[in-house]
């Protein structure tokens, strides 16, 4: 239908597009190849949880981006299916129950493989936007 | 992606763990979001809350990840599957309803096209069947050619040529359709049997049963090899499953056959109709002395089917075939040849393929019409049932399915209709196929000793054509309601209450008018159909012929099959004729080559000396007594002289039309007409002698058709057929006539019957297809009443608080009854004008079988919608009283 976008000092809140608007899919299509890179940046530093994952996208992003459960966890179950990550129930900090998610070597080559992409595409979106 | 795959069957296989674990992690992730805003200091049950917020819901976030999940569509599928069964299983009367409504409309449907696809589309049931192709022959110019059967066949020396000489074929064989025989056993007895080249079984790739199959061998010398293969059924049935049967000798038209082999079980040729045996083409003298001449070239009587060499293609088969045929032309100049290359299927001859398709076009379109009609009523019923589902529809809207979501599960419920249906049908029509076939060949005009052959049966096409058609009819029927019923307004739906809603938009009654006016529509055209041939079944009773049938018997036997000599039938027949006609009773015996509205149809073109105004001519070859003993009169000149009979002198009487047609201005008697005289293949000239009434000989329902008649000379005594006129009735004529035949020939195989029992054979195919055509439009006729019903009765059941206001307003019985009919009566008034309009542009169609009735015949035009008009009105009569009794303050607190 739409996507909404906040503006709460220079926060920019990222919600799950409902999938009925052909713009909103679109757009998810975009934001959702970013949120995989985030994702997988994130994890490639120690294994994380779903709010884990969360909280770190917003610290390495400098608290600009924050990912809506609805849409990180359909991504790391699909990436779970891809096979680039790989899932274990472990006690989290409080000693309860949480699902941890572990790249695995594949994902540490998808990791490498999207960030090359991610900087050709700035490279030539810079380019484009610069020209006269 | 062995991991997707995995990850696929997993999901579909432990569903139940997974989904589990999902909810496992998600309240996991509720706790830990509560306990981080719990160290931020509020309570806990207000950090659960806040928690629960920023997950954004724990099942909306679980139908995100199911979304993605890849065995989603197959987890969809079978959730609608469940729901819609349990649906359906919930309102069993309305699905008994539509699942038997499809299962007659697909099964009907499913028959037909069976017997369709058996019959013209199907190859041949031999292996490799798709490199076998029919060759036909096409003749043009200034030749005369004397045509057996069909014009497409070729003649002996044609087919050796074209064997010989085409680069296109690995082979090519030839055969002559299936004819009657005699086999004399201990009394003579029509068989059916195919005359065939010698390579017929090598190209067939036919392996025997017993014994050997022809060989080339049996060709090399004409009329030497007398030798035979039994069919199968032939061998168990006629002679009795005799194991010593190879190499006993039986006797066909007088010439005995030694028999080689017995072709395996289930094996008919190339042919329709049962074929009890094979033998060599080259013998074809021995079974009709005076009809078949082997070294004839003008002589078209051998059908052609080749198998094309692997990697040839039809375009290069023609190309050579040509070449051969442009041979053929320097042969006889004038003459034209191109060649025709078909698929080959069941139906040899092109002649008879096309009317074939169109009649049974027609009979599918017909019964596909009543298909729609049955697919309009399980809509309406759909529709109707979509408004009482308003609110679990908006409930699962505002749970946040997403409307396609919403569409494909109603079109599940639909298609698991339609599916159940179709099933039923497809299985029903395999009963109905072989009941269908029975009826039509105990019905059709082709004689008693015709059985059409077992491989007219349902394979894995009629399956998948079942299968297709009910997915489009699902489609048909449950798409518009589908899309319908997910179009609600979901506030507003929940806010209503009982029986009475207000959001029945304009298009949703635009929709149920739509559907009746169609309802109408099929209905009026089927029912003007049957209307019509009604009309011409009654008329086809009543007519008068134009000849005398009473108390004339016609004996039918085959000389010339029965291996006559001219000079000896002639003498037979003379014999006969005294036989006859000293029996107590007999008043008049007459010769002719066709009975009078029998199988056998003799034509040929005639023209004016000069050669113009030429048309093709009906003619009989008969004794001078003809119209005296059929009482038809003559007009002008007089009949033939005994002379002219015993000579075949080439003296002509046309029928009153013909002499119109030809001699418009002046007066026929002494004028000449050119026409081609079969017995000795030659163009003459005719001098006409005498003009007689019009009678219908060649068909009911046709008088002006043109027809003239010759005198039966020498040449076409074997052929001739016998008729007998007793003064008074007498009902052991036929016997007597049977005993004054055997007298003479005991091995001669008669068949006797009344001249009206011909009649009969006419009246049948009108008693088949008006029988069908009123069963469907009953059918219609019910079927639209109910949708008129239905409508009706909803329609006033939707606007009972209305209905209440006006009554209490002061409206009386009268304008409450207006009110209720009249938005039914729009759609079917349209319906009806646009089903005349249909019926009127296809029923020329029909004029074959109306026997003369006009396809406009005004009475059925006028008649047939009044009654369904009436009908209607009935129909919507009934509701429409249940509005006069409402009560205006139960209305008024109908909620």
């Amino acid at each position: 239908m739409h996507f909404r976008v906040d503006r709460m000092e220079g926060d920019v809140l990222l919600s799950h597009s409902d999938k009925r608007g052909k713009m909103g899919k679109e757009r998810t299509d975009l934001l959702r190849g970013t949120l995989d890179l985030l994702i997988l940046k994130t994890l490639a530093l120690e294994p994380l949880h779903g709010v884990g994952v969360s909280r770190r996208i917003t610290q390495i992003t400098a608290g600009v981006f924050r990912v809506s459960f609805g849409s990180l966890f359909p991504s790391l179950h699909r990436m779970e299916e891809k096979g680039w990550v790989e899932a274990e129930w472990r006690a989290s900090e409080n000693n309860r129950r949480a699902k941890y998610y572990r790249l695995t070597s594949s994902g540490r080559a998808q990791l490498r493989a999207e960030e090359r992409d991610w900087i050709q595409v700035v490279k030539i979106m810079t380019a484009a936007v610069e020209s006269a | 992606m062995p991991g997707r795959i995995a990850s696929f069957l997993r999901n579909l296989l432990r569903k139940r763990a997974i989904e589990q674990a999902l909810d496992d992690e998600l309240q996991s992730a509720v706790e830990l979001l509560t306990q981080e805003k719990m160290k931020q200091g509020l309570s806990h049950s207000e950090s659960r809350r806040q928690a629960l917020i920023e997950l954004g819901g724990v099942a909306q976030v679980k139908e995100e990840v199911r979304a993605i999940r890849s065995s989603m569509f197959l987890e969809t599928l079978a959730q609608d599957l469940r729901y819609g069964l349990r649906t359906l299983r919930k309102s069993p009367g309305f699905t008994a309803v539509a699942v038997l409504t499809l299962a007659l409309g697909i099964g009907a449907n499913t028959a037909i096209f069976t017997i369709l696809d058996s019959a013209a589309l199907r190859m041949l049931p031999v292996p490799h069947a798709d490199q076998l192709v029919t060759v036909g022959q096409d003749i043009r110019g200034s030749v005369s050619r004397n045509v057996w059967d069909d014009s497409s066949f070729v003649s002996y020396s044609e087919y050796q040529l074209y064997a010989k000489q085409n680069r296109a074929f690995s082979s090519l064989l030839a055969y002559s359709p299936v004819t009657e025989y005699t086999l004399v056993t201990s009394k003579p007895q029509p068989i059916m049997g195919t005359l065939t080249s010698c390579n017929y079984f090598d190209v067939l790739e036919v392996r025997p049963e017993q014994g050997r199959l022809l060989a080339d061998s049996d060709c090399a010398a004409p009329g030497e090899s007398a030798v035979v293969v039994l069919s199968d059924p032939a061998w168990r049935t006629t002679f009795g499953g005799d194991p010593a049967i190879i190499g006993k000798t039986i006797t066909l038209n007088r010439t005995s056959f030694r028999v080689i082999g017995i072709a395996p079980p289930g094996f008919n040729g190339t042919v329709t109709f049962a074929s009890a045996f094979w033998a060599p083409a080259t013998m074809v003298k021995a079974f009709f002395p005076t009809k078949y001449d082997l070294g004839d070239d003008c002589l078209s009587w051998l059908a052609l089917i080749g198998r094309l060499k692997p990697g040839v293609s039809t375009q290069q088969a023609v190309a050579d075939l040509n070449v051969v045929a442009s041979a053929l032309n320097s042969r006889q100049p004038g003459r034209i040849t191109t060649v025709t290359l078909t698929r080959a299927t069941l139906l040899a001859m092109p002649s008879m393929r096309t009317p074939v398709l169109i009649v049974g076009g027609l009979v599918m379109g017909a019964v596909g019409l009543v298909l729609m009609l049955a697919c309009a009523n399980i809509a309406s019923l759909l529709l109707a049932r979509a408004t009482g589902r308003r609110k679990e529809i908006a409930v699962r809207l505002a749970l946040g399915a997403g409307r396609g979501r919403l569409i494909r599960q109603l079109l599940t419920e639909s298609l698991l209709l339609a599916f159940l249906g179709g099933a039923a049908g497809a299985l029903a029509s395999y009963w109905w196929v072989a009941a269908l076939l029975r009826f039509l060949m105990a019905h059709l005009p082709t004689g008693p000793n015709v059985a059409l052959a077992q491989h007219l049966s349902s394979d894995w096409r009629t399956w998948s054509y079942a299968f297709v058609l009910s997915a489009a009819t699902a489609c048909f029927f449950g798409l518009a309601p589908a899309l319908r019923a997910s179009r609600v307004d979901v506030t507003l739906a929940m806010k209503e209450d009982g029986a009475y809603s207000q959001s029945e938009t304009i298009s949703g009654g635009r929709l149920r008018s739509f559907l009746v006016g169609a309802q109408v529509t099929i209905c009026m055209l089927l029912l003007l159909a049957a209307g019509l041939l009604l009309h011409g079944l009654y008329r086809a009773q009543t007519v008068n012929p134009g000849f005398r049938m009473e108390n004339m018997e016609a004996a039918a036997f085959n000389l010339s099959s029965a291996g006559y000599s001219h000079q000896r039938a002639a003498a037979f027949q003379q014999q006969l004729d005294d036989r006859l006609a000293a029996l107590p009773g007999v008043d008049e015996v007459v010769q002719a080559l066709s009975i009078p509205l029998g199988n056998s149809h003799n034509g040929a073109g005639f023209s004016l000396p000069n050669g113009s105004n030429g048309f093709a001519v009906e003619y009989n070859n008969i004794s001078a007594n003809f119209f005296q003993a059929l009482g038809i009169p003559v007009l002008q000149g007089r009949t033939f002289t005994d002379v002219e009979e015993r000579s075949g002198a080439h003296v002509v009487v046309l029928s009153q039309s013909t002499a119109r047609r030809f001699f418009p201005a002046q007066n026929p008697i002494g004028q000449f007409l050119r026409g081609g005289d079969p017995a000795i293949g030659k163009l003459v000239e005719w001098q006409v002698v005498g003009v007689v009434a019009d009678a219908q000989l060649a068909e009911l329902g046709n008088p002006g058709k043109l027809y003239l008649y010759e005198p039966a000379g020498p040449l076409q005594q074997a052929d001739l057929k016998v008729m007998v006129h007793s003064a008074v009735a007498n009902p052991a004529i036929g016997k007597e006539i049977d005993a004054a035949v055997g007298g003479l020939d005991g091995a001669l195989n008669v068949t006797i019957g009344p001249l009206s029992e011909t009649l009969e054979f006419w009246r049948e195919p009108a008693r088949v297809v008006s029988a069908f055509s009123i069963i469907l439009g009953v059918l219609a006729l019910l079927l639209a009443s109910l949708g008129i019903y239905g409508m009706v009765s909803y329609g006033v059941s939707r606007r009972v608080r209305e209905i209440g206001i006006r009554v209490a307003l002061g409206a009386e019985d009268r304008d409450v009854m207006r009110l209720a009919i009249r938005q039914a009566m729009f759609p079917v008034l349209a319906g009806a004008l646009i089903g005349m309009v249909l019926c009127a542009a296809v029923s020329s169609v029909f004029s074959g079988i109306l026997f003369g009735v006009n396809p406009l015949d005004p009475g059925s035009f006028v008649g047939i919608p009044l009654f369904l008009l009436a009908v209607a009105l009935l129909a919507s009569y009934i509701p429409a009283r249940r509005a006069m009794r409402v009560d205006p303050m139960v209305a008024l607190k109908y909620e």
